[in-house]
């Protein structure tokens, strides 16, 4: 089986952000980084399944310098290799242009399965996965909760519904499945796989070392702001009973939740 | 798992704790081992997440180990803030400020900087790492490893387990690190270092280690309004002439200023709360218009060692060292500690490399770390002063007094005794008053926008650890606390703990204490401070704690 | 401008997020001037739809699309669209939406800007997302002559979609050669032993002011009145009352439903973080001081013991 995972490096959820001046992008000051949470568990997936059917898994990442470190903490939970594509002229694309980058770099590799975490906690399109598949001619599933490989042909997955709906999709491989938070229990990278990642290699690819991307990117973003809360607080008194009227009645005709 | 299936790993050298003294210690060791044509390994494990991550100081930065260990620092791009650019002194009453017109040389910041430590330690980490020593972040020391009494390791903490200590589903033993020599470089009141020193009596003919704790905070100001390198220091309000301490404010760049107090944990008033004395500071006048329209975006506390010179234990055993903080190795005068735990990794691992030349790790062998110390400047920074603290304790008055004799006498106490002895923090502790009114805080009045209550700052200090696991504060009999401790103190651990870990719920026979160790910021305050030293500090699983970037 | 508003149906009931987006697709209209067609894969929604205003139905009637299957409903949109080359395809971000939209939007080679909280129209529209977990609004627009559109559920309220009529098309597609490499199985349900409160619609939350375990029972049944969600703030679960995937704040989960009703909780800030995004805040709690009434879109100041029941029963009755 070879699996690839892609892992992002986002700002941990506690750093405080500070929109940089060109209001363009959130600075780098003051950032703890991290790998994306759900692609954590994406990655423990692929290390499962690796260790109950063999293969390679190999880590990929997309970033800025500071990324090789998602990578070097994959490969100390057990990735085998990694890939590393960076390139500032990559840092501003959209997510379809991103794609396009990430199926250039993959092509060759012949994945059996490309694992990605449902969402980045950063700009959170939760498109990647998806298109991908579309891009490398892969099926897919969505909100994966649980895998079961079937054979080497064919992937059961457990896809999540609104309202507590589950389903088991069966899908044949290459597939690309993005992975809901929750689905397994992340190991923590031992000491003796930290040392051992000192012997993985990390192929980096940058703008020119890739085939000549058609990236007709179109979309650009304007402005970043905070959202403004402007919240006059409407209070409700009176009697108990008033009160009760009055809440049900903006429950039913203002808030309108309960039809 | 069994004890069978624990992993090993051998290292020549390990060091416990990835801050100033550790970090310049493994550097030092691994270049003059290499110049000895000597090719070693060393370790150094770090509980945090990241380098920095616990690392909390002012800090204004003696240059001097630096130009010792990297003298081309400021071509490395070292992360100092600004070089002291302007200092000043003051007394404050509980409305003005009073500005010393005169700072004594050796109170002088000349030619230091101010810095944050989590940034420079990340710096210096970074060298040691592309020099080829290995620095294991999210892995805690829990025990020491014996070969009868010499020390032969340390074995890291169990990771995965959950509440009721059970292995969960990614259970990760701790594992055994093997070394020749293993270096306690904790910090202050360091968990291993506490066990060590007790173990082998190494305070014999000491005297106690006392301790402070520095809250602060940092504050994003408008644009142009703080000058890098700014600093100044107060004594008086809040803290009067019974506790030990003043406050701290510094320039750092980008408009962030840097705020804090340091609180002598010798302190009589068991209702006395270091997080509320920050707060009281920030009521002054004069203070509070160098906050004006600023933005409160972090938050820390850490202890620190105040006792001096005397209250250095014996400083190794068999196979192990103490540096840094975890020794004691800070001038409580300067209030400056960083210059002098570097230069205390940098002798130890002079020590070593003689330990690794001839095979030797027997105390005997590292007793040379002793010598070098007291052939350095450290002893002779530190003997200087080596009666500064223990005045105190009679009042800022006397304390000033004893300072001053000691200036212009090369330290004597009062001026004419070579030794001043001391007692435990703790011990200092009188039994609550209940006759008495304490106000000091009723007044406080939590506006969020420059005063924040416990809750609002611990959320500012991005602390987070995994809920479902064993609180990691061991408290050796809670029944004291529902019993005597209320009767005798008032369960002071709601004051010192500037976290809120700690909390005294329920009534009457519900009454029980509750212990939110997920706000715990790895301060110690609570082992070093509980009158009935019945708390235990003990690492929590690796990895948890502060997520701290630039205190 | 043209604009498509995709329609998802289940169980033969238009799926309200889709109604919501076709608001949003009228007032974009309203600022660029357009028409707007809906589309839809089921014809036993089209009465409802004709009742709105719309400038056309497109109908693609397909025994394969009675079950959602992405690479049918790929192709089916695709062709739909082919005879057009400058439109905006809008649709609710449903779980469904995220699943296919994104495979149309490589198949087409034009770009999805999913999720979005709103717009604005100035001299060409500019979608606004909601990013870094709520933090910040980032403002996106895009020169491509055809685009997609999601937008996130409460972003529109599709109560105030005019009334109207439409004229009804039918447009078949070829889905013979699709690729049978995705099957989708059966639903089924499971009993829940964890909430994923994220994706609840609305939360009746407790904080200290509950008092003790036995009061959580008056919770429960108010959640269960109002189809609702029980969460808590941390001293609950931390005295062992609740579950610790009930939490809601920094240590907890994430959430923003439409209605988050918080009882005797006070509003330190760790529960506020995790809350704050909601589009209705409903607060009750003793102390008129208490934090939590800052970020409230409601709030009574009153004694949940006292004013919980009267709601139940209230609720119960109408």
């Amino acid at each position: 089986m070879k699996i690839c995972v892609l892992i992002k490096q986002v700002p941990d959820k506690d750093s405080p952000l500070v929109i940089s001046d060109n209001n363009l992008s959130v600075s780098n000051d003051n950032i703890t980084w991290v790998s994306n949470e759900s692609d954590n568990y994406a990655l423990e997936e692929a290390l499962l399944l690796k260790e109950a059917h063999g293969g390679e898994v190999v880590a990929c990442t997309l970033g800025g310098k500071s990324s090789i470190q998602v990578l070097k903490d994959a490969m100390a939970k057990g990735a085998d290799r990694s890939i590393f594509i960076s390139d500032s002229y990559f840092d501003t694309l959209d997510v379809l242009s991103i794609s396009k980058i990430f199926a250039s770099a993959l092509q060759n590799e012949n994945f059996d399965l490309i694992m990605s975490g449902l969402q980045s906690d950063d700009h959170g399109s939760s498109q990647l996965g998806i298109l991908l598949a579309e891009l490398m001619n892969m099926s897919h599933a969505s909100l994966v909760m649980g895998t079961k490989i079937i054979d080497d042909k064919t992937i059961k997955v457990k896809r999540e519904l609104e309202g507590g709906w589950f389903q088991w999709t069966t899908l044949s491989l290459p597939a690309s499945i993005s992975i809901q938070s929750g689905i397994n229990i992340p190991r923590y990278a031992t000491l003796k796989g930290i040392m051992m990642v000192k012997n993985k290699t990390v192929d980096e690819l940058n703008k020119e070392s890739m085939p000549r991307l058609d990236l007709s990117a179109q979309v650009s973003l304007k402005n970043m702001s905070i959202p403004e809360k402007s919240k006059e607080t409407v209070f409700i008194d009176g009697s108990p009973d008033e009160i009760v009227e009055k809440l049900v009645n903006v429950l039913n005709n203002e808030i309108k939740i309960m039809r | 798992m069994t004890e069978k299936d624990r992993q090993k790993l051998e290292v020549d050298v390990l060091f416990v704790g990835a801050g100033s003294a550790s970090l310049a210690g493994a550097l030092h060791l691994k270049r003059i081992s290499k110049n000895a044509n000597l090719d070693i390994s060393i370790a150094i494990i770090e509980k945090a997440r990241e380098i920095g991550a616990h690392s909390l100081s002012g800090a204004i930065i003696d240059p001097r180990s630096l130009n010792e260990l990297i003298p081309d620092y400021l071509d490395l791009d070292v992360p100092f803030e600004a070089k002291v650019s302007e200092e000043n002194m003051y007394y404050l009453s509980s409305e003005r400020a009073f500005r010393f017109p005169y700072i004594p040389k050796s109170m002088s910041h000349h030619g230091c900087y101010v810095a944050s430590l989590g940034k420079f330690v990340r710096w210096l980490g970074n060298i040691c790492e592309s020099e080829g020593i290995d620095i294991f972040c999210g892995f805690s020391g829990s025990e020491l490893l014996y070969d009868n009494e010499t020390i032969i390791g340390v074995r890291t903490g169990d990771r995965g387990i959950d509440k009721n200590g059970k292995p969960k589903p990614n259970f990760d033993q701790g594992v055994d690190i093997h070394a020749k020599v293993t270096l306690l470089g904790e910090g202050a009141r360091g968990s291993l270092s506490k066990t060590l020193i007790k173990h082998h009596d190494l305070m014999k003919n000491k005297n106690p280690q006392v301790w402070a704790i520095g809250v602060k905070e940092l504050w994003q100001m408008p644009k142009d309004s703080v000058k890098p390198g700014y600093v100044a220091h107060t004594m008086g309000y809040p803290l009067g002439h019974d506790i030990f301490g003043g406050s701290f404010i510094y320039g750092m760049k980008n408009d962030i200023l840097d705020i804090g107090l340091v609180v002598g944990l010798d302190y009589q008033n068991p209702r006395i709360d270091p997080h509320h004395e920050l707060q009281l500071l920030k009521t002054h006048p004069w203070v509070r218009s160098l906050l004006k329209d600023g933005k409160m975006i972090s938050y820390g506390a850490k202890s620190l060692p105040e006792g001096g010179y005397y209250s250095l234990p014996k400083l190794m055993v068999s196979g192990a060292m103490l540096i840094g903080d975890s020794a004691g190795f800070m001038n409580g005068q300067r209030l400056k500690g960083i210059h002098l735990a570097m230069k205390s990794g940098i002798e130890a691992a002079k020590t070593i490399l003689s330990a690794l030349q001839k095979n030797d790790f027997s105390e005997s062998a590292l007793s040379d770390f002793q010598k070098k110390v007291d052939n350095s400047w450290i002893k002779e920074e530190l003997f200087k002063v080596r009666n500064f603290h223990q005045a105190f304790g009679m009042g800022l008055i006397p304390g000033m007094v004893n300072a001053g004799l000691g200036l212009i006498t090369g330290g004597r106490g009062w001026g004419i005794i070579n030794r001043l002895n001391s007692k435990h923090g703790h011990e200092h502790l009188r039994p609550l008053n209940t006759d008495s009114d304490f106000t000091k805080y009723t007044e406080l009045s939590y506006d969020g926008k420059y005063l924040f209550d416990k809750v609002t700052n611990i959320y500012h200090s991005a602390t987070s650890h995994n809920e479902d696991q064993v609180p990691h504060l061991h408290i050796q009999d809670t029944n004291i606390c529902i019993t005597r401790c209320t009767e005798e103190y008032g369960n002071p651990c709601e004051n010192f703990c500037p976290a809120d870990v700690y909390e005294m719920t329920g009534k009457g026979d519900a009454r029980r204490l509750q212990i939110n160790f997920s706000n715990c910021v790895h301060c110690k305050t609570c082992d070093i401070m509980d009158p009935y030293q019945i708390i235990d500090w003990l690492p929590p699983e690796g990895g948890d704690g502060p997520s701290w970037i630039n205190l | 401008m043209k604009l498509f508003v995709f329609i998802q149906h289940e169980e033969g009931k238009i799926n309200s997020v889709s109604l919501e987006a076709l608001q949003g697709a009228h007032d974009i209209a309203e600022k660029s001037g357009g028409t707007i067609s809906a589309i839809t894969f089921n014809s036993k929604i089209v009465e409802q739809l004709s009742g709105y205003n719309l400038n056309e139905i497109l109908v693609i009637e397909n025994q394969q699309l009675e079950n959602y299957n992405p690479l049918i409903y790929v192709k089916a949109m695709e062709d739909v669209l082919a005879a057009t080359s400058q439109y905006i395809l809008l649709l609710g971000h449903s779980y469904e939406a995220r699943d296919w939209v994104p495979r149309l939007s490589a198949r087409l080679d034009i770009p999805f800007i999913s999720d979005c909280i709103g717009f604005k129209y100035d001299m060409g529209l500019t979608l606004v997302r909601s990013v870094y977990q709520g933090k910040f609004n980032e403002e996106i627009s895009t020169d491509s002559g055809a685009f997609i559109v999601s937008f996130q559920s409460g972003a529109f309220k599709s109560d105030a979609l005019k009334p109207g009529s439409a004229s009804v098309r039918d447009i078949s597609v070829d889905l013979t050669n699709v690729p049978n490499s995705i099957q989708p199985g059966e639903k089924f349900q499971e009993l829940e032993s964890s909430v994923d409160l994220s994706q609840a619609d609305v939360i009746v939350a407790v904080g200290r002011g509950i008092g003790k375990e036995e009061n959580l029972s008056m919770a429960r049944e108010l959640a269960t009145a109002l189809k609702a969600e029980l969460a808590s703030s941390r001293p609950v679960v931390d005295s062992g009352w609740l579950e610790p995937f009930h939490q809601v704040g920094s240590s907890g989960q994430n959430v923003s439903p439409k209605l988050y009703l918080a009882l005797g909780i006070s509003g330190a800030i760790q529960h506020v973080v995790g809350m704050n995004n909601s589009k209705n805040i409903v607060v009750i709690n003793k102390d008129v001081n208490a934090p939590i009434f800052e970020i409230a879109d409601y709030g009574i100041v009153g004694d949940i013991f006292e004013i919980v029941p009267k709601l139940i029963a209230a609720i119960q009755n109408s």
